[in-house]
């Protein structure tokens, strides 16, 4: 590495290297049984440089480095415009634990029963059912260093649980999951409600019940939400879509673009989730940041490039793989809750769907908020009740709309995805199509 | 250097015993040139290496990788004892008659032989072509070559080197209404061969043009139509659709599942016939050897309507004693191989593309594609243009639509097949986290009644 180092010293203005080295657990059941335990290793390193504001980015991890050199030497020639300057060291008050190493000093046999024991209680519920469940380990050490005098070690580590089943009754399958992630074991309690959940939601699922006309009240489960609005919505707050003019949030801070009754964070300071952080891919100490407080647009998100060229500061927001560049991307995000009890939204109802996994969300207009997939798992609701699942049924609509006159948000909230922290949500501006 | 790969891989399957062992070894030199708005972003040349072993003992398995060579033995062995921890039932691994061969890339035009200079002045031109129009709000290239060595070795005697390069391109061109960004692009791609990225000017022109049709466009509300696919969406519609069903590993331990899919079963009109191979030669999802040393076949799925065959790794077919097809693959030495497909082709009718338009009184034209996706029985995918179609004649253009079904109705609500069979080489396909794996679709124009559509 000091070969390249002295290249870069030699050739450009400012230099960064990051290298990365990482290794993965999976101890997975497919079809009720135990099929495959893997362990992946994985190295490697990425560098970027800048001249003349052009900036050129490189990776590999042959360690071919006379290669690398060549390569990068002919890259150069071609750069990508940027005035950014790398970061000077910071002192940062940053703490979020983000490293337990705890769970690789686990025998892969406590994981394999564990899982058994999960499936064999939704067997006991659904003999003819077909369970998959996985549990997840990683860990990562990583090094940042640049010109400016940067360095930064860091150490990660996460585990993820999976679970899902499978019923076939005649020509329908249904599948439902449940999924939790952190940085330190997950509790058994935790894997409890998740299996029990499950459970329940496959309960209710057996029942095939029309799906009630465009135009009904419509409930998002918090995966619901993200899937359907959230996820199409985040595309507009990327820092790269907003300094190139193709977001519509692009010189809109501070205007009232939602429903009063939203804010939203991205908080990547919260102890023993995964997307935590201190520090972000280029150096850069980490902070909450608000994207959507009372309604209003308050900030994007942003990584040196994308702040320079939207002339605003980085939010501390850059997340790279070794093989790519860096990029802006949320961490934990958090939207506030409302006053009215879950039980309480679906007392209220007549008819109408709670939505909750999604099939083709995300292929279609993102940039526009526009949304249209197939409601791959939705309740139905009659009479402030969930009696049966609706098939074969399209949601689509936009989710600036959707999001312009929120009906009611509940008071409790829940984790998808390890990283979000969401409520349930009815709007009305969303169409319904069978 | 690659003896040494070579002989590190036999070591590696001398050591311990296990019921089957493999290694693969793998070397990747890509070139990515993206723009993105109305510059050009990135610029990048990015080299790997890697390896993983695999073994089965007790019917599981064990996977690890690796990026140094000299760790494949000890990788070996620890494979072998986390396959040991299974207790399933043991299953003896369909055998083939062991190979030991080399075999280079398909090159027609080699991209390694141009210079970087030259493909970006290429690219650069293209994207000056797409904004020399003032309506366009910014541009989406990505361009891409990869050169992949794999070297495949088991313990049944197999020992395969094969070499692939891939290219892709992508050219979009955003326009706006004034609230919303529209966009319209295409997507080409090619076993070994660069030329197919030269000469593109009409084609970027007509993607720019469309582009600018769209921001008059009308959407449509939701609604069960008459559609009529071009060959391009009606490849993805085939993989999406079916496809996805045909692989083994949905079925192999799925006992409802292999009754309702039942080799013999009835699952289109007489004038349905779908295959996927990865021995129909020169196209993005072609090879020689899977990724577990099976030679590739060319596998029908559906013949005149009826089920006759699905695609298998070497566990599946062992599994449902069904003969291997060659289609167990993995995205790179970092993954297992799962069963995946190939290139997968609804084949030609005898109606052709006027007839079944002009046959049509009310209805959509689809064309083109943004992506899709299946979960068990239903599936989604999305057009990249949709016209009207009134008594028989097509009219004007609506924004794109999401097309969405279930593969017990929709394959049975074909009614007309084409003559004028055009396979897609743009396509990426996803699944089990490996993604995007080179395959090619195509299909004929088809038209399918009661098709679940919506805007977006």
């Amino acid at each position: 590495m000091e070969k390249i180092e002295k290249l870069l010293i030699k050739n450009f203005e400012q230099h960064e290297i990051y290298e990365e080295e990482n290794e993965y657990k999976s101890i997975t059941f497919e079809a009720n049984k135990l099929k495959e335990i893997s362990i992946k290793q994985s190295k490697g390193f990425a560098v970027r440089a800048i001249k003349n504001s052009g900036l050129t980015f490189s990776s590999s991890s042959n360690y071919d480095l006379e290669k690398f050199s060549s390569n990068f030497l002919e890259l150069s020639e071609f750069p990508t415009k940027t005035n950014i300057n790398f970061p000077k060291k910071y002192d940062s008050e940053n703490k979020a634990k983000i490293f337990s190493e705890d769970e690789f000093l686990i025998e892969n046999s406590f994981f394999i029963n564990k899982l058994d024991k999960n499936i064999k209680k939704i067997l006991k519920k659904f003999p003819d059912a077909l369970c998959d469940a996985e549990f997840d380990l990683g860990k990562g050490k990583s090094s940042l260093k640049n010109s400016n005098g940067l360095s930064i070690q860091s150490e990660e580590s996460g585990i993820s649980f999976f679970i899902s089943a499978q019923t076939i009754n005649g020509n329908d399958m249904l599948n439902i999951y449940n999924y939790a992630s952190s940085v330190k074991n997950i509790e058994d309690v935790v894997i409890d409600i998740l299996t029990s959940k499950l459970i329940e939601n496959l309960t209710i699922a057996q029942n095939i019940k029309e799906t009630p006309k465009n135009g009904c009240p419509v409930i998002f489960t918090p995966h619901g939400l993200y899937q359907t609005i959230l996820s199409p919505l985040l595309v507009s707050f990327n820092g790269d879509n907003l300094s190139k003019n193709l977001s519509k949030l692009s010189n809109k801070e501070n205007d009232d673009i939602f429903d009063k009754k939203i804010t939203i964070l991205d908080n990547p300071l919260i102890d023993f989730s995964t997307s935590s952080r201190n520090f972000d891919s280029e150096g850069i100490p980490t902070k909450i940041n608000t994207l959507i407080k009372n309604g209003k647009f308050i900030s994007g998100i942003f990584d040196l490039k994308t702040a320079d060229e939207y002339n605003c500061e980085s939010t501390g927001s850059a997340a790279r793989s070794v093989h790519s560049n860096t990029f802006p991307s949320i961490s934990n995000l958090i939207m506030n809750t409302g006053d009215k009890p879950f039980n309480k939204m679906i007392e209220q109802i007549d008819e109408g769907i709670l939505v909750d996994h999604l099939l083709g969300a995300g292929q279609g207009n993102e940039l526009s908020g526009d949304f249209s997939a197939n409601i791959s798992l939705g309740y139905k609701i009659e009479k402030g009740k969930l009696v049966g699942r609706v098939k074969n049924t399209m949601i689509s609509g936009n989710s600036f709309n959707a999001l312009k006159k929120i009906d009611e948000i509940s008071k409790e909230n829940e984790n998808v995805y390890g990283s979000l922290e969401l409520p349930f949500l009815q709007t009305s501006n969303v169409e319904i199509s069978s | 250097m690659e003896k040494n790969y070579k002989t590190i891989m036999q070591e590696s399957l001398n050591s311990k015993n296990a019921e089957y062992k493999e290694i693969r070894v793998e070397e990747t030199v890509s070139t990515r040139i993206n723009y993105n708005g109305k510059t050009r972003e990135n610029v990048s040349i990015n080299s790997h290496f890697g390896g993983s072993a695999r073994s089965m003992t007790n019917g599981g398995w064990g996977f690890t990788s690796f990026n140094e060579i000299d760790l494949a033995p000890a990788k070996m062995k620890e494979s072998i004892e986390l396959a040991g921890f299974s207790q399933n039932a043991p299953f003896e691994i369909q055998k083939n008659t062991p190979k030991n061969v080399i075999l280079t890339a398909e090159v027609k035009k080699d991209p390694r032989k141009i210079s970087l200079t030259e493909k970006i002045n290429l690219l650069d031109h293209y994207k000056e072509l797409v904004l020399s129009d003032k309506r366009i709000q910014g541009c989406e290239i990505v361009y891409g070559d990869t050169e992949r060595k794999v070297i495949f070795a088991d313990s049944d005697g197999n020992e395969i080197e094969q070499n692939f390069i891939h290219v892709i391109l992508r050219i979009a061109a955003n326009s706006s209404d004034g609230n919303e960004m529209l966009q319209s692009g295409f997507s080409i791609g090619s076993l070994g061969d660069y030329s197919i990225v030269e000469n593109l000017d009409n084609k970027v022109l007509e993607c720019t043009k469309k582009s600018i049709d769209l921001i008059k466009a009308p959407k449509i509300t939701g609604q069960e139509t008459t559609v009529v696919l071009d060959q391009i969406l009606a490849g993805v519609f085939v993989h999406e659709a079916f496809g996805h069903l045909s692989e083994a590993d949905n079925v192999y331990e799925n006992k409802r599942l292999q009754d309702i899919l039942k080799l013999g079963e009835k699952f289109g009109n007489q004038d349905l016939n779908i295959t996927d191979g990865a021995k129909i030669p020169n196209l993005r999802g072609s090879y020689e050897f899977d990724d577990e040393g099976t030679p590739s076949t060319s596998t029908p799925l559906i013949r005149e309507g009826v089920l006759v065959g699905r695609l298998h790794s070497k566990e599946t077919a062992s599994k449902l004693d069904e003969k291997p097809t060659g289609n167990a693959r993995a995205i790179s030495y970092a993954y297992p191989p799962i069963v995946r497909m190939t290139n997968t082709i609804i084949e030609n009718s005898t109606n052709t593309r006027e007839e079944i338009i002009k046959d049509t009184k009310d209805g959509l034209y689809v064309k083109n594609w943004y992506g899709g996706m299946t979960e068990h029985e239903m599936f989604t995918f999305s057009s990249a243009e949709t016209y009207k179609i009134e008594n028989g004649e097509i009219k004007e253009t609506l924004r794109p639509v999401k097309l969405s079904g279930n593969l017990f109705t929709t394959l049975k609500n074909i009614n007309g097949i084409a003559d004028d069979l055009e396979i897609n080489q743009g396509g990426g396909c996803g699944k089990g986290g490996q993604s995007p794996l080179p395959v090619s679709n195509g299909s004929p124009h088809i038209r399918i009644n009661n098709c679940l559509v919506s805007s977006g």
